[in-house]
Formats: structure tokens, C-alpha cells, sequence
């Protein structure tokens, strides 16, 4: 088979997973007790019963519970409904985020507020790559050395310290430091963003909390694989051959060790997706993880249904390119 | 080439140490091997204090909070006479030997009584942690607090691990059908980020009515979805087990299938069972924290990620308020860690670095 087909069979795998996943969350939501139409109703106020039976059965036709004859629409054909929708790029319109009085569609508020989370989570996880090599490089050559010992210890008690709290005291660091909490404000989102010399001041903080949230995961993982390579034979014969120590580690054990590593990067992506859920609601970040987070406290329904959908299908599509990402790095792996 | 030289005789000793070893072990079971190996690793040792130390206090305070009234009228729990809050239990006292019967020492409050006037004080001789806002001494609520902590990590992590051994087991025996309908069911739960969808299921049952209040439901969801890992391994194990003469034997002397699973496979699959859950606790501990601090808890509950939740926005100028249950929180996940990882080494030597 060739690596076209391998792609393109690993792509369309994705969708009965998705669908899967739709359908349990469909069925959490229908299961769940309590009334959806009540959560929604809840700031309606109705002296006597037949407004209120009137704002009910309005509210629930426009939620699609009820059809226009008040009958209630079967579960499954919901469901369907609601996976054209989603094939459509139409996730409902937000409960809580409102404006004028009508509430906002996610997709909007999805595509507005993806950039922040992007630039954050792009510039941790490239931050944290690039130190967790160094640190497991540095660990790794010079094993139970002083430098081994203590990396060690800092990244187990980094690895045990929650990473909201890991958070909460580097703003009390800051605070302490500069009198500056990093809890983000309407200043630092001024347009434009890139030139806006706050945005930049207000990053620091989030992007070091998640940074060191991701770094002790792979310096941790890095480590042990470069280890256990430099235990194999032909490191050996490599530095018998009278190769720099240099060359020795990058040119023969690290390429062999990027394989396990790439797995466990794949696999943190969520992890990291999930940290800057923490890390953004922290800093007041106005990111997905935040207005996700405020949306649940608020049981906006159709935007924890919108996230339960994205939040996977990024897991998913960050596996399918871990295993793409195998094949070019080792020949050995058939498809 | 210091280095290879500097290996090979490396290698030497350890064989020399190896045979040492194998010498002391003579005659030696699994188990006292295993902590033979743990109780050479410092840090194991430390995490398993720790651990132990956290297990004392859990049961201590579930048993002073549960039984004051009787443990006073046994007379294990002194009240002091003079003091209408002691006969209440706002206090819980205890008397020490040596100690005059009338002014027995004050270790503790009842963990949900707050006296108003105490709120916001800094740690002092009298209440070493300080007091939270509203008057609640810190001490006592971060130790009544590790009840409700630990024993979700324990029944959360016990139950997950039950159910992923169980499907597990069956799965890795059987095969076929069952097995691939399992693994489906794993790689749909192993897609969602198990702190998002968390939030969802709490959110959406908030308002079930079961004892135990919503810290039952989270325990219950938690353990429906959390078995995949387990199930994995455990399916793995049986795998490779069960191809071995010794099931072999075991069949043709006519067991029944049950048998061959729970008397034979499942104990020589325990090892990494041990160390699932004990690393297990550590990230169940975390995430059911997490999910306490952004407010997903139960706020009625006296446990320390309730507490952090509580607090966590007087940190700037009240630090102690919220730094004591967070850095318990941490200790607790660092004991379990770091146990977890020597218990590791210990049942498994060839994982060792």
C-alpha cells in the first residue's frame, strides 16, 4: 500500500470515531436529568401559567425539542439534525454569550477567539520542546551527575505540582517581584494585536505557566529514551570509531530516539490543550479554554457540546499526524 | 574513550552486584525481594512515608470527625467543663497523659464551624496555618480535609482499575468479537481529554439526588470512563499469559475458564495492576483537585481542593488561605509518584534506567 493510501485510510477512520463520539454526548446530554428548556428559561419571569407555557413551548421549538406542532422530535432524528449541522460548521448559538439579546454563534465566537489560544499554545509547546531536549540531553550525558540529580528532582517535583496552581504561584511571584499579576486586561487586546506592545506583556506569564507545564512531561520522557539508547551497541562502536561525543549524541542516538518521543509529543498535544484550558481561566486568557470554562459554569449547553466535539477532534487529527509523522522518520515502519 | 572504559567496569560491578544480590535473595518470595529493592530507594522511601503519613491522618480525622460524641462518652475526648464550645464539639480535644484532666489540649475545631471574629489571621503558635476568611482554623480543615481528598483518589482509582482488570481479562482471554468491540469503545473514550469531558458530565448532572452528594456522581463518571488504560494492559497481559504452558497444563487438567483467569493469569498479571494504581491515585488526586479549583466540586464539602477554590483569589494578600491545602494537594500526588515509581522499579527491574 502506498503512503497515499495510508493517509487517506488513517483520514477516513476519523469519522465513525467522531461520530462515536457525537453520539455519546448526544446521549449525555438526553440522559442527564433535569429540563434543558428550565435551565434556559431560568431569568424569564411570567405572572401566570400561559405565558409561561407560551415562552416554554417557544423556547423549546427554537431549541428544536419540540416541532411546530408541539410534538416532541424523536432523539435520533435530533441527532441527525444535529450532525448536519455540524457538517455545515453550524454549532447552535451560545446561551451565555449573548449580544442584543440574542445569542451569539459559536462558530463566531470560536473563530474569534481560537488566535489567542494558538499563539499561546504554539509558542509553550516550542518553548518547552526545545528545553525539554536540552534538559534530557543534559541528563542523559552526564547520568548521576550533580546536574542529573537535580534536573531530576525539579522535574519530578514540577511533574507533582498541579499545573493551575504552578500557575497561581508564579503570579504571586510576579506580584511579589514586579507588582504585576499577568491577569490579563482590556489593554493588552487592543487591534491591532501584534503591534500592540501589552498583548507581548501579558503572554509572558501564561506562556512561561504552560511552558513548564509541558517541559517537565518531555524532559522526563526525552531523558529515559536517550538513555536507553546510549546503552546500545552501536554507540558504542560510534565512539570507538573516535567520533566527537557531539556528533555521537546528535547524529547517532537522538534520530533514534525521536520516534517514542514523537509519540508521547502527538499524544501531549490534547494534554497541552487541556493545560491551557487551566492556564488561560487562571490568567483571565480569553481564549477557547476560558470561554469554554465560563460557558460550563453557566451550563451553556450548546457551547460544552461545541467544545466536546472540537476538543477530540483535535486529539484525533494530532494522532493522525504522530503517525504520519512515524513514516517519515522511520523507514522501518510499513503502512 | 574514558567513557566506554568507564562503562565496562561499571558493567562489572553491577554483575558483581547482581550476584550479591541474587546471593542475599536465596530463598527469598516476591514479595520480600520486591521490598528488599524498594527499601534501598530513598525516594521510594520518601514517597512511602509520605503516603502513609497522609493514610493516618485520613483515617485519624474520619474517625475524631465520625465518632467525637462517642469517643467523649468513653472518655478518649476530654471537653473542658469552662468551655460551652468544647460539650458542642466545636473543639475536639484531646487529653494526653500527663496532662491536667480540666484543660485538655485544644488540637482541633470542628472542621465546619467558623468563628467569625478569627477570620483572616496570619499562621501564629495558636493556629499554625491561620485562619481562612470566614474563621475557619486552617490546620483543622486541612485535616479533616484528607478524608474526603484521599478517599476520592482511592475509591475513584480502585473502582476504574476493578472495571478495566475485569473487561480487560475477558477481552485479552477471549478474543474475537468481544475484544474488538473493546477496543472501539477504549479509542472513543481515549479521544476526549478526560478533564474536558469531565466538566461536561458534571455540569449536565448536577442535579442528581444520590448519598453521597455530587461528589458520588463525580466518583461514579470517573470510573465509567477512566477503565480504558487499565483495560489496555491488562488485555495486553493476558495476551502473552495466556499462550504459556502453565495455562496449558492448568486446561488440560479441565479448569474451567474462570478459574484459569482469576486463580492463574490475573496473579501473575498483578505487578503492573500495583503500579497503575498507585500512579493512578496521584493523577485521580490531581484532577478531581483540578476540577474542585475551577469550581466543579462540591462547595459544601470539607476537602482541600474546595478549600483552594475557595481562596484562591486571597492569594495575592492573604497567601496561607489558600497555599496549605494546595501544598498538600502536592505532597499527596508527590508521595504517590513517588512511591509509584520505585514500586515500579522494584516489580519490574528492567524498566530501571
Amino acid at each position: 500500500m502506498s503512503l497515499k493510501g495510508f493517509i487517506i485510510r488513517r483520514t477516513i477512520y476519523i469519522v465513525p470515531v467522531m461520530l462515536g463520539i457525537t453520539l455519546m454526548n448526544f446521549t449525555l446530554i438526553n440522559v442527564s436529568p433535569g429540563d434543558p428548556v428550565i435551565v434556559r428559561l431560568g431569568l424569564i419571569h411570567c405572572d401566570h401559567d400561559d405565558c409561561y407555557n407560551a415562552a416554554y413551548n417557544g423556547e423549546a421549538i427554537e431549541m428544536g425539542l419540540l416541532d411546530r406542532d408541539y410534538y416532541t422530535i424523536p432523539w435520533f432524528k435530533r441527532y441527525v439534525s444535529f450532525v448536519n449541522d455540524l457538517l455545515h460548521f453550524d454549532l447552535g448559538k451560545s446561551w451565555y454569550y449573548t449580544q442584543a439579546g440574542e445569542g451569539i454563534p459559536i462558530a463566531k465566537i470560536i473563530s474569534d477567539r481560537a488566535i489567542y489560544t494558538v499563539v499561546l499554545n504554539v509558542l509553550a509547546f516550542f518553548f518547552s520542546l526545545l528545553l525539554a531536549t536540552a534538559i534530557g540531553v543534559v541528563s542523559a550525558t552526564r547520568q548521576n551527575s550533580f546536574w542529573d540529580r537535580s534536573l531530576t528532582i525539579a522535574m519530578l517535583l514540577g511533574y507533582s505540582m498541579p499545573l493551575f496552581w504552578l500557575a497561581k504561584l508564579l503570579m504571586l511571584l510576579s506580584f511579589q517581584l514586579f507588582n504585576f499579576t499577568g491577569v490579563a486586561n482590556k489593554d493588552a487586546f487592543k487591534t491591532p494585536l501584534f503591534l500592540n506592545p501589552n498583548f507581548y506583556k501579558y503572554l509572558i506569564l501564561p506562556t512561561l505557566a504552560l511552558t513548564l507545564g509541558g517541559l517537565v512531561f518531555m524532559a522526563r520522557l526525552v531523558r529515559s529514551q536517550l538513555l536507553e539508547i546510549l546503552r546500545q551497541d552501536y554507540i558504542t562502536t560510534a565512539k570507538a570509531k573516535g567520533l566527537d561525543n557531539r556528533a555521537v549524541i546528535y547524529k547517532h542516538a537522538f534520530r533514534n530516539g525521536l520516534l517514542p518521543i514523537v509519540t508521547i509529543i502527538g499524544n501531549s498535544l490534547p494534554g497541552l490543550l487541556a493545560g491551557s484550558v487551566m492556564i488561560e481561566s487562571v490568567f483571565g486568557w480569553p481564549g477557547l479554554g476560558t470561554v469554554f470554562l465560563e460557558g460550563a459554569l453557566f451550563r451553556d449547553y450548546p457551547m460544552m457540546m461545541a467544545t466536546n466535539t472540537i476538543f477530540p477532534l483535535l486529539f484525533l487529527v494530532a494522532r493522525l499526524l504522530t503517525d504520519i509523522t512515524y513514516v517519515f522518520i522511520d523507514p522501518r515502519i510499513r503502512y | 574513550m574514558a567513557t566506554a572504559e568507564q562503562e565496562q567496569t561499571g558493567e562489572f560491578l553491577l554483575d558483581e552486584k547482581t550476584l550479591r544480590e541474587i546471593e542475599t535473595m536465596k530463598g527469598a518470595g516476591q514479595w520480600s525481594i520486591v521490598w528488599r529493592r524498594i527499601k534501598k530507594d530513598k525516594m521510594g522511601m520518601l514517597g512511602l512515608y509520605i503516603v502513609l503519613f497522609l493514610i493516618l491522618m485520613a483515617f485519624s480525622s474520619w474517625i475524631l470527625l465520625g465518632f467525637d460524641n462517642w469517643l467523649t462518652s468513653q472518655g478518649y475526648l476530654l471537653g473542658d467543663p469552662l468551655n460551652p464550645r468544647s460539650f458542642n464539639n466545636l473543639y475536639i480535644e484531646l487529653w494526653l497523659p500527663g496532662m491536667p484532666a480540666d484543660s485538655p489540649l485544644v488540637l482541633f475545631q470542628h472542621p465546619r464551624h467558623h468563628f467569625p471574629e478569627l477570620a483572616k489571621l496570619p499562621p501564629s503558635f495558636k493556629h499554625p496555618f491561620g485562619t481562612d476568611g470566614i474563621g475557619h482554623d486552617m490546620v483543622s480543615r486541612i485535616f479533616f480535609g484528607a478524608t474526603v481528598s484521599l478517599a476520592l483518589g482511592f475509591i475513584g482509582q480502585m473502582t476504574t482499575v476493578i472495571i478495566g482488570t475485569f473487561l480487560g481479562s475477558i477481552a485479552g482471554f477471549y478474543g474475537g468479537a468481544i475484544d474488538d468491540i473493546l477496543q472501539r469503545v477504549i479509542e472513543l473514550l481515549y479521544s476526549m481529554p478526560g478533564f474536558i469531558l469531565m466538566i461536561f458530565i458534571i455540569v449536565l448532572f448536577e442535579d442528581v439526588n444520590i448519598p453521597g452528594g455530587r461528589y458520588a456522581v463525580v466518583v461514579i463518571f470517573f470510573s465509567l470512563i477512566g477503565w480504558g488504560g487499565t483495560a489496555l494492559i491488562v488485555r495486553s497481559n493476558f495476551f502473552s499469559l495466556k499462550q504459556q504452558d502453565f495455562v496449558e497444563a492448568e486446561r488440560a487438567l479441565g479448569a474451567s475458564d474462570m478459574r484459569i483467569i482469576f486463580k492463574h493469569i490475573l496473579p501473575n498479571s498483578l505487578a503492573p495492576l500495583i503500579i497503575i494504581v498507585t500512579l493512578g491515585i496521584a493523577n485521580t488526586i490531581f484532577l478531581f483537585a483540578a476540577l474542585a479549583f475551577f469550581g466543579f466540586g462540591d462547595p459544601n464539602a470539607v476537602s482541600w481542593g474546595d478549600d483552594l477554590n475557595k481562596w484562591q483569589n486571597e492569594l495575592l494578600y492573604f497567601p496561607w488561605m489558600p497555599m496549605f491545602p494546595a501544598l498538600f494537594i502536592f505532597f499527596t500526588v508527590l508521595g504517590f509518584n513517588l512511591l509509584g515509581d520505585a514500586l515500579r522499579d522494584a516489580l519490574d527491574p528492567r524498566l530501571k534506567d
